[in-house]
């Protein structure tokens, strides 16, 4: 839908909702529902992504350029309706992992302050 | 796993717009269904499931919606024609041009001005140069002259050497003569001089036109002498009310009826202004019809044009190499006594109408888009200027996804956009210019009548503009494009220091390139003003206060003796020097500045040094004091005066030049000469004196051998002849004690006393009749001139906003600078020097070019030479000083920055 074909040197922080639905792309292509049932399941149910805003924030990565749609596997388990499968990119791959490393910055950052154990 | 979906659930997707909802409706509608059993699992009620899903799916649909708007005005919407993007960036421009009102007015003024000029000169050059005569296959039609090789200019055919010619010529399909003339219209109200043209017959055929009404005359009505008339189109007009009845009826001309035959087509403009003589556009047309007098008068009238159209298949060389052959066969052939030479010379019409005023033209079209390129990079400066401020939003368009072809699209819209609405107020202005420019013009330019606004002259609008917006648009399109996204986006983002260098290295480029193309203006622009300076200086030999000079014709029905004008004349000069405050009094056949007549003379005992001179003169007919009226000094014996009549001994009076070239170091006065050949010359004239030179064709023609002679002694027979007119339309030359022109009632006064019916025309004071012999290089002046003004005022705005801008750019630094102890002065010079510093390069670089380029202004210019050393010193002094001052104001606020208010910006 978008030109996707930016360079982009420098990678934005990603809001914690982007930074989930990027996880959940990580290993593997999945739907809207699957990336929703992802992201409950991996938090234990802390982070619940709401269609609505879930949809939108879909949209919003493909206009990034951090996430693509494609068709389904075959035999995919799919949520009803025709489903759409995203796939992250590369570049939703180094956004990513350039977030999880700021928090993993933060993380031993806060074990060095004694707030975690080691 | 799926189950059917609550019904509240498609009201909720009812939130989004349709598009969205078209394209991930089932998706949204089984994921919320999903949540819905998801969260009845965990023990939630439907009520707060549904309002839960409610508050996002408002939430959701909000964004989506702004999202939606934000994509469609930044970078188009994928469903969206190019045409519609388009459309969006075009309302965006119009948007930021509305709320940069100042900036908008400023390069839509300059534009339209730029434009608007361009667009001027071209719908002359288009109607004079480019657009094909009016005639049926107008590159076949050539226009020949007689000549000689000692002769400085061709001359026209007399009446046997054409009809000789006609009968000879094999080039020609069809060939025919003409002869301006003025003739007295009257039987329509007012009495009124009116230009017309004796034409053969076979005109017609040569420029293959057809009548409006009616027929053109024939060969039997032209050599049948019959009194037939085709009228041109405005004086039908003008005059007749458009009757198509006129035809069949007659006209009254000089006092004489004609039956008009024909009314000639709209639009035919014949004889063209540009040739050497006979190019004055006629009202009327009437037969040539050479009498006994013209068709015996072997080796002398030489006043007709002859035009033809090459036959089929002969080609322009071929037809310029039988004319001379065939003037020597005439010479054998015809004539009955022999003549030394006699040559022929073929022009190509065309080039004889346009040629004098093609140079001056392209000069000013090409100086007018030389400006037009400088005013584009003042504009595309200040739009780069704009780009870096509209920064963050230009990053914001391209995080948003707009891709760098569509931001450079979208300014390149937005100085279309610009050059447009300058175009159109360009046009306007472009309309009034052209006239503006038509009436200005000091020569009777060729083709005037035909410059219209045509579409190849919309075309070119549309071109300068396309040209405009890109020069102005896409070197800020380029810049802003390449610009990173990151940086901009965050708050306060630190211009980089490598866009920095980059843009002061563009804006250096546009402002040296300025100023190497305002040098070349400026230099040419010189060059004409000091060849009008030097034509104003030149000695026109004869003194212009309080004379005026007046015309009068007379009717050769009422006057058909020569005693008739005789005493017309001696009657009207003898009152007006009665009139209080005349001082002197005089008559001639022409006015000084516009001699036509040309003469072959003989010597009598001629010096061994005129052996191998040209034996022709510009030659004038006097009467009265005009040497006096004139104040023409006398440099050896006597001027002409009362006691030369027709009874006394035949005189004549010398000019300097003359009297040097042929008696070197010998007073000639005591000598005599006569018109024509060695062996068949007329009667001697003895010379009685010698004055200073005047300038005969014009302040800028070098002064050739004159002569003056009695009118009083030209014998009757000549007088009365109304073949070429000469002796009676005399211009009457009066000096008075008073300013001249509150002498013109009483003259037209006494005239009317005489005849009642006589127009007096062509009253003017002899200032302004040497002021309308400098007109063409004081139009070429003022033009260039203003041009190259024009040009040094938008450099010296391109530098002045460059410096500003360089200096509101770098207060921190200078007040980091000024902090650690620089002095005031110190950045003034600094800042000084880097506009200087430009403006220095562009000259260097311009010189040399201007002194390749002002070659091609050639024969435009009087008394300088194309390199001269004043008007290229002046045009570079000028320009620095304009530098200096423009670099003025920025440098003074650049060295009274406030350290402390500096450092604390941001």
């Amino acid at each position: 839908m978008m030109r996707a074909t930016r360079k982009r040197t420098d990678v934005p922080s990603l809001s914690p909702h982007w930074f989930q639905i990027l996880l959940a792309l990580a290993d593997q292509d999945r739907h809207g529902l699957g990336i929703m049932s992802d992201v409950l399941e991996r938090t234990a149910g802390r982070m619940k992504l709401w269609p609505g805003m879930l949809y939108r924030n879909l949209s919003r990565l493909v206009d990034e350029g951090l996430v693509v749609e494609v068709d389904a596997p075959e035999g995919a388990e799919t949520g009803g309706g025709r489903p759409r499968f995203y796939r992250i990119t590369a570049l939703g791959r180094r956004a990513a992992s350039a977030e999880a490393e700021r928090l993993a910055g933060f993380v031993e950052a806060a074990r060095r302050k004694k707030l975690l154990k080691a | 796993m799926s189950r059917q979906a609550p019904w509240w659930i498609s009201l909720l997707l009812r939130l989004y717009p349709r598009e969205y909802r078209q394209r991930a409706g089932p998706e949204l509608e089984a994921s919320m269904t999903a949540c819905v059993e998801r969260e009845r699992r965990t023990g939630r009620r439907v009520g707060a499931i549904a309002t839960l899903l409610t508050m996002d799916a408002l939430h959701a649909s909000l964004l989506v919606r702004r999202d939606a708007r934000r994509r469609r005005r930044l970078t188009g919407f994928a469903g969206d024609s190019v045409m519609q993007s388009i459309l969006y960036d075009v309302r965006d421009g119009l948007r930021l041009l509305r709320r940069a009102p100042l900036f908008s007015l400023l390069v839509v003024g300059t534009l339209a001005l730029a434009i608007g000029a361009n667009t001027a000169i071209f719908s002359v050059v288009n109607g004079v140069l480019l657009r094909s005569l009016p005639y049926r296959d107008p590159d076949r039609l050539v226009l020949i002259y007689e000549g000689m090789t000692s002769f400085p200019r061709p001359f026209g055919f007399s009446a046997p050497d054409f009809v000789a010619f006609r009968e000879r010529a094999q080039s020609f399909e069809t060939i025919a003569a003409f002869r301006s003339v003025e003739y007295e219209l009257s039987g329509v109200d007012m009495p009124e001089r009116i230009q017309a043209a004796r034409v053969s017959a076979s005109l017609f055929d040569v420029l293959g036109i057809a009548p409006a009404i009616g027929h053109f005359f024939s060969r039997d009505d032209d050599e049948g002498r019959r009194p037939v008339a085709v009228i041109g189109d405005g004086l039908w007009r003008r005059k007749f009310g458009a009757d198509p009845a006129l035809v069949g009826r007659s006209i009254i001309l000089d006092r004489r009826a004609y039956t008009v035959v024909g009314i000639a087509p709209k639009g035919l403009t014949f004889p063209n202004r540009g040739p050497v003589m006979n190019n004055v556009p006629a009202d009327v047309y009437v037969p040539i019809s050479f009498t006994a007098v013209e068709l015996a008068s072997f080796g002398s009238m030489y006043n007709n044009s002859v035009i033809a159209r090459l036959r089929p298949g002969v080609s322009f060389a071929q037809a310029a190499m039988e004319a001379p052959a065939l003037a020597k066969r005439l010479l054998a052939e015809v004539y009955p006594t022999r003549l030394m030479e006699l040559t022929a010379t073929t022009y190509p019409l065309r080039d004889q109408i346009v040629g004098s005023v093609s140079r001056i033209l392209y000069v000013l079209m090409a100086a007018v888009a030389v400006v037009l390129l400088i005013a584009a990079a003042d504009i595309a400066g200040l739009m780069l200027t704009r780009a870096a401020s509209r920064e963050r939003e230009l990053a914001v368009r391209s995080a948003l996804g707009a891709g760098r072809l569509r931001l450079m699209r979208m300014m390149l819209i937005e100085s279309t956009l610009l050059a447009s609405v300058g175009a159109a107020g360009g046009l306007a202005l472009a309309w009034w210019g052209s006239r503006a420019l038509l009436r200005a013009s000091p020569i009777d330019l060729p083709r005037a009548q035909e410059v219209s606004f045509d579409l190849r002259v919309l075309v070119f609008t549309l071109g300068i503009t396309a040209v405009a917006a890109i020069v102005c648009g896409l070197l800020p399109a380029w810049e802003s494009s390449r610009r990173d996204a990151g940086p901009a986006l965050k708050e306060g983002g630190a211009r980089t220091g490598s866009a920095g260098v980059r843009q002061r290295r563009i804006f250096g480029t546009l402002v040296t390139a300025q100023f190497a193309c305002s040098i070349v203006l400026l230099a040419a622009g010189g060059l004409l003003i000091r060849s009008f300076v030097r034509l104003l200086e030149t000695d026109p030999g004869f003194r212009t206060e309080n004379v005026i000079a007046f015309a009068t014709s007379l009717p050769a029905p009422t006057y058909a003796r020569g005693s008739d004008l005789r005493s017309f004349y001696e009657r009207l000069l003898e009152r007006v020097r009665q009139l209080p405050a005349v001082t002197a009094v005089g008559a001639s056949t022409d006015l000084p500045l516009s001699i036509r007549e040309r003469r072959a003379f003989t010597i009598e005992m001629p010096p061994a040094a005129s052996a191998n001179l040209p034996r022709t003169i510009a030659h004038d007919w006097v009467l009265g004091q005009y040497f006096s009226a004139l104040d023409i000094h006398t440099i050896a014996g006597r001027p002409l005066g009362p006691e030369d009549t027709a009874s006394s001994e035949r005189v004549i009076v010398l000019n300097e030049t003359i009297a040097k070239r042929f008696w070197p170091g010998e007073n000639p006065v005591g000598r005599r000469i006569a018109w024509g050949g060695d062996r068949n010359h007329g009667p001697w004239m003895r010379i009685v004196g010698i004055v200073a030179d005047v300038k005969h064709a014009g302040l800028a023609a070098p002064t050739e051998p004159q002569t003056w002679s009695p009118w009083a002694q030209v014998p009757d027979g000549l007088l009365g002849e109304n073949i070429v007119g000469l002796f009676r339309n005399l211009k009457v030359i009066v000096r008075a004690a008073v300013p001249p022109t509150s002498l013109v009632p009483a003259i037209r006064q006494e005239v009317r006393a005489l005849d009642p019916a006589l127009p007096v025309t062509d009253v003017r004071t002899l200032d302004q009749v040497v002021s309308a012999s400098t007109g063409p290089q004081r139009f070429n002046a003022a033009l260039l001139g203003g041009f190259a003004g024009a040009a040094a005022l938008l450099a010296a705005v391109g530098v002045g906003g460059v410096l500003a801008i360089s200096v509101s750019r770098r207060t921190q630094e200078i007040g980091i600078r000024l902090a650690l102890g620089a002095r005031n002065g110190d950045v003034l010079l600094m800042v000084l020097r880097q506009g200087l510093t430009l403006a220095l390069l562009g000259i260097v670089i311009g010189l040399p070019c201007a002194f390749v380029i002002t070659r091609l202004l050639g024969t435009l210019l009087f008394g300088v030479s194309a390199h001269d050393a004043i008007a290229f010193g002046g045009a570079t002094l000028l320009l620095l000083v304009v530098a200096l001052v423009a670099c003025a104001a920025p440098s003074v606020r650049a060295s009274r920055v406030d350290p402390m208010t500096a450092l604390r910006i941001d």
